[in-house]
């Protein structure tokens, strides 16, 4: 755990290069910030502009080109995958556009999921708790084929609230979602940001859901613009 | 002509597609499969049956009992085929005092023309022909009998030969009844000695070899003009009973083989259409939406699946024949010497085999295809959920019991077939069910990611019980052909226990029973049985002379001028079964007649039918009562007549015994022989070995079959692992994205792989054990036969182990997938 001081998360001078077909292509150049533990920062952009690479290098999913990035105090770019797993295990929970719900198993046991991963017993009781606060108690044995969007992407957020994570990653949480419905998920993400003092580093291009959170980048090009919204 | 065209642009476009080129794969292995199968069990079989030719001693001939017109032989020669003469008879051979029934064959130099004549001469073997004028050949008994010794000289027909070898092996068309010691002398010197003459007991046979189509055409040619009197085709089909269902047993073999092999490439169709169709619905559902008729889907569909079939099927042709051919090269020296030609016909019928397989099982997933409807392109949870009852899936079951039929020729085999895959079926369905419930059950105490593991696989119940029944499904294809396949054939060549009796004596007459029978025991001899013999002729049926009768079968005919050898017996002996009626018994009120199948059809014959018997001066009037299905093959004395021993024991008759004795008694069996001056003892131990000898041929050639379907199934296996990989990268994405570490996959993934292939390999165990079993006695009429248990059992686990570690190798890649996919996959 990081000092109030220190950031939990910050990105130093970060690069990143691929090879396309059409040769060296930059997705990312010099991209540098912080966030601090309970904040919540958007990361916004044009579609291509780079922000979900951005967002998988700050959750330890990739390792930059060039550049330093530290979660929790760790450098992430010094530590092999496995590390990073560990990592992420311990202090990350993500929310996807897509939910990435595995649709052969129930909502219950997809919760269940971190929480056997790290061996846990009481998995199946604390994934009932996770619903039960998400509002998809009774909905426990269903599977996501059975579940509107909305309710499924809850329980992505249950799943990604289950362990206690320090820092919960969400791309484009409400992406796929109708506006009410994206407005009642993001009320949640907020009121567990709020509640858990988790931290909430998401990335949209929805300028409503930027403007609630207390900073954020606009990426362009894989550039950062002007902070998007003001600390 | 645009679909055809549209249909290769989306082939070109999806040949990248993992399931697409399992699919062509799948097929391209299923033609390989059956065709190098097909093929090679093809020339298999005509190599079995030039090993027929070679017990002849021709691909096919004529015998008589006058010797052939030369018209026979000049057709013969005009199709190119290579021509020989012979005639049997027996002669009584003289050296000083010394004096022997023989069994003689007078043969031109040109004889055998297929087979091996083997020749001993001063400590060596040779293989020769025919022997030139003035000498002769004479087997160990003939030498000992006389007394004499190769290069000393014998008198046969009056004439002065030199014993030029010792007969080792001759081509004897499989005759089991050698009556005498044997010779073989020169034709002309026969001729020349007057022994061919008229009157004479010679039977005379004109043999032919050569290209199949010439001897076929022969033979047509011959059947088409009247036979001479008493003169009777000979063919390599014809050849001895007991030969014939050794044949019979090694094609059985084969097309199981050939059997196993696309049942199995259909469950990796199955498996790769279902998982093609799984990836097709979403395109489907937006050509549909965009206002695509469902016809133009569906022609669309089966156009770039034809696009992809037809080359698959004519390359996989050209790999079945190549591979054929190299296996043929390769196995040829376990196999006959006769070259056979490559046939085309197999791997063009496996290929539409193949096509149909193609067809049948993957039907049913890309028929659903047709019913996705256009709204499915908003959720895909608007597909209709596969229904548990589904007329489609009778499909594949249809295709499966066509083929299960065409190959095996025989609605019993296919029954028992179809009907033990069926039971492996629902039994490694219910066991995958149940193993997974006590998954779940031990899932919450187990080490975190054993329990993982086992969760996924519980978690995943219906395509984990999917992919265990397809598992068993191939594995108890391979451990019927590799384990239950093989013992069923050490079955079959036990079938002929050590102690069979070796030795039949022939002409003992009543007085000499008592004698006889202590003079063997003192030598050792085991398994006396002794048998009364009358020799006779059928003289009417139901008061009707046979020359009178006509019958349909042309055997019959040459049966009725034969002398018969008539028995009789108040038990039923072994190897016989009573089929029909009531065994006569010891002492019916009237005579009574056991006849055997052969006769039943051959003459019409049914119960209640009276036959006329001349035996000697006597005459015997006898009520068919029973009929029976003898086992030819059993080495033992049997009778196609017998009679019930209260009215038939007056007959004039001598007695036939059969014992066992162990090798290394030849002198003290000659001196029994001169002995009882009247007696021809046999010796069966020389065609016995013969047999075993086939029975290794055949046994070599399934091998050989067999390594090809097991290389299938391996491949079946990897087709059905692969099934499910696109779900395993995706969940394995997540998981890392979760901060799973690879060693928790692994683990996860070995548990989730070992668990399946104990419920595989415990399933396909039980099945194979259970399908060996039935096999061996319904089948192979191997009473007693119990499939191997120990090596089924170690094989399960076996399969366990690799069916872990081909899961494994086949997961490396999934545990090394990149988190980065899930949002890329946004």
């Amino acid at each position: 755990m990081s000092e109030p001081s220190q950031p939990l998360l910050e990105a130093r001078d970060v690069s990143k290069t691929v090879r396309g077909p059409e040769g060296r292509l930059d997705i990312l150049a010099g991209v540098s910030l912080a966030v601090h533990a309970g904040e919540s920062f958007a990361i916004v952009g044009a579609s291509g502009s780079g922000k979900t690479t951005l967002l998988g290098l700050l959750a330890g999913l990739d390792v930059p080109s060039a550049g330093s990035i530290h979660l929790g105090g760790h450098a992430l770019e010094a530590m092999d995958e496995e590390a990073r797993a560990d990592l992420r295990r311990r202090m990350v929970g993500f929310v996807f556009q897509s939910f990435h719900l595995l649709p052969a198993l129930t909502a219950e046991e997809n919760v269940m999921l971190p929480l056997e991963l790290e061996g846990r017993d009481d998995a199946r009781a604390r994934a009932h708790e996770a619903l039960e606060a998400v509002g998809l108690g009774a909905r426990r044995r269903h599977h996501p084929a059975q579940l509107s969007g909305g309710e499924q992407q809850r329980v992505a957020i249950a799943r990604a609230y289950v362990h206690g994570p320090h820092v919960l990653f969400a791309d484009e949480p409400t992406g796929n979602l109708d506006q009410r419905t994206g407005r009642h998920v993001a009320d949640l993400l907020f009121a567990l940001n709020r509640d858990h003092r988790t931290t909430l580093v998401l990335v949209t291009h929805d300028a409503t859901l930027a403007a609630r959170c207390s900073r954020g980048v606009e990426l362009i090009e894989g550039r950062l613009a002007a902070p998007a919204v003001a600390p | 002509m645009k679909l055809l065209r549209l249909a290769l642009r989306t082939l070109r476009r999806e040949w990248h597609l993992a399931e697409l080129r399992t699919l062509a794969a799948s097929l391209l292995l299923a033609v390989v499969a059956l065709g190098v199968v097909a093929t090679l069990a093809s020339r298999v079989e005509r190599g079995l049956l030039a090993s027929a030719a070679e017990l002849i001693g021709g691909d096919a001939g004529l015998s008589a009992p006058q010797a052939l017109p030369q018209a026979y032989a000049d057709e013969a020669r005009r199709r190119e085929l290579a021509v020989t003469r012979s005639a049997r008879f027996p002669s009584v051979a003289f050296a000083g005092e010394r004096g022997q029934l023989l069994d003689v064959d007078a043969v031109d130099r040109a004889w055998p023309l297929r087979g091996v004549l083997e020749l001993a001469a001063h400590g060596s073997s040779t293989i020769g022909h025919g022997p030139a004028p003035g000498t002769v050949y004479l087997d160990h008994r003939a030498l000992v009998a006389l007394g004499l010794a190769v290069g000393q000289r014998v008198q046969v027909g009056g004439q002065q030969l030199t014993i030029a070898a010792e007969l080792v092996r001759e081509p004897d068309g499989g005759e089991l009844v050698a009556m005498a010691p044997r010779a073989v002398m020169n034709l002309a010197d026969a001729q020349r000695a007057g022994l061919l003459g008229v009157g004479s007991r010679a039977g005379h046979q004109l043999l032919v070899a050569g290209a199949p189509a010439a001897v076929d055409g022969w033979l047509a040619w011959a059947k088409a003009h009247p036979l001479p009197q008493g003169a009777r085709l000979v063919t390599t089909e014809q050849t001895q009973e007991r030969m014939r269902s050794a044949f019979d047993r090694a094609g059985a073999f084969l097309r199981l083989t050939a059997l196993l092999s696309a049942l199995l490439a259909g469950v990796a169709i199955a498996l790769a259409a279902q998982r093609y169709a799984r990836r097709k619905t979403p395109e489907i559902a937006l050509l549909r939406a965009l206002g695509t008729a469902r016809g133009r889907v569906i022609g669309l569909l089966v156009a770039t699946l034809a696009a992809l079939a037809v080359p698959m099927a004519l390359l996989g042709v050209l790999l079945a024949l190549g591979v054929a051919e190299g296996a043929w090269r390769l196995a040829g020296t376990q196999l006959v010497h006769v070259p056979t030609t490559l046939p085309l016909l197999p791997a063009l019928g496996a290929a539409a085999m193949g096509l149909a397989v193609l067809a049948g099982f993957a039907l049913p997933p890309l028929a659903r295809l047709a019913e996705v409807p256009p709204v499915a392109v908003f959720r895909a949870s608007m597909v209709r959920r596969m229904r548990r009852v589904d007329t489609l899936y009778l499909v594949p079951a249809l295709v499966a019991l066509a083929l299960i039929w065409s190959q095996s020729g025989s609605a019993k085999l296919a029954g028992i077939l179809a009907a033990s895959l069926l039971g492996v079926a629902v039994v490694a369905a219910l066991l995958a069910l149940l193993l997974l419930w006590l998954a779940r059950r031990i899932a919450p105490g187990a080490h975190p990611a054993l329990r993982l593991g086992l969760a996924a696989l519980a978690r995943r119940r219906a395509l984990s019980t999917v992919q265990a029944t397809a598992l068993s499904l191939g594995l108890v294809a391979l451990l019927l052909l590799a384990v239950v396949a093989p013992a069923l054939l050490d079955g079959w060549r036990r079938e002929l226990p050590a102690d069979t009796p070796n030795w039949f004596a022939l002409n003992l007459q009543d007085d000499q029973r008592a004698d006889f029978t202590q003079r063997l025991q003192q030598l050792g001899a085991r398994e006396l049985n002794m048998l009364p013999l009358a020799m006779g002729k059928l003289t009417s049926i139901n008061g009707t002379p046979v020359d009178r009768l006509h019958f349909a079968d042309p055997r019959a005919k040459d049966w009725v001028d034969r002398q018969l050898r008539l028995s009789w017996t108040g038990t039923l002996p072994p190897s016989n079964r009573v089929i029909a009626g009531q065994w006569v018994g010891a002492q019916p009120p009237r005579a009574e007649v056991s006849i055997d199948t052969m006769w039943r059809d051959m003459f019409g014959l049914k119960l209640g039918d009276r036959m006329r018997f001349d035996v000697g001066e006597g005459t015997l009037d006898a009520t068919v009562a029973s009929v029976r299905q003898v086992d030819w093959s059993s080495f033992r004395v049997n009778f196609f007549l017998l009679l019930d021993p209260a009215h038939a024991s007056g007959l004039p008759h001598t007695w036939l015994a059969s014992f066992y004795l162990p090798r290394g008694h030849a002198e003290a069996l000659a001196q029994l022989s001169r002995d009882y001056g009247n007696l021809s003892l046999v010796d069966v131990d020389a065609l016995l070995d013969r047999v075993r000898e086939i029975v290794g041929q055949v046994g070599g050639a399934v091998r050989w079959v067999l390594a090809f379907s097991l290389l299938a199934g391996a491949l079946v296996l990897a087709a059905a692992l692969a099934t499910s990989a696109a779900e395993r990268r995706h969940e394995a994405a997540l998981l890392r994205t979760l901060g799973a570490r690879r060693g928790q996959l692994r683990l996860a993934a070995a548990c989730e792989f070992a668990l399946l292939g104990l419920i595989a390999g415990l399933t396909s165990a039980l099945g194979a054990a259970g399908a060996g079993w039935w096999l061996g006695r319904a089948v192979f009429r191997l009473d007693g036969f119990m499939p191997p248990l120990a090596p089924l059992a170690g094989a399960a686990l076996l399969s366990a182990v690799v069916i872990m570690l081909l899961g494994l190798a086949g997961t490396r890649r999934v545990t090394r997938t990149s988190p980065m996919r899930l949002l890329r996959e946004q």
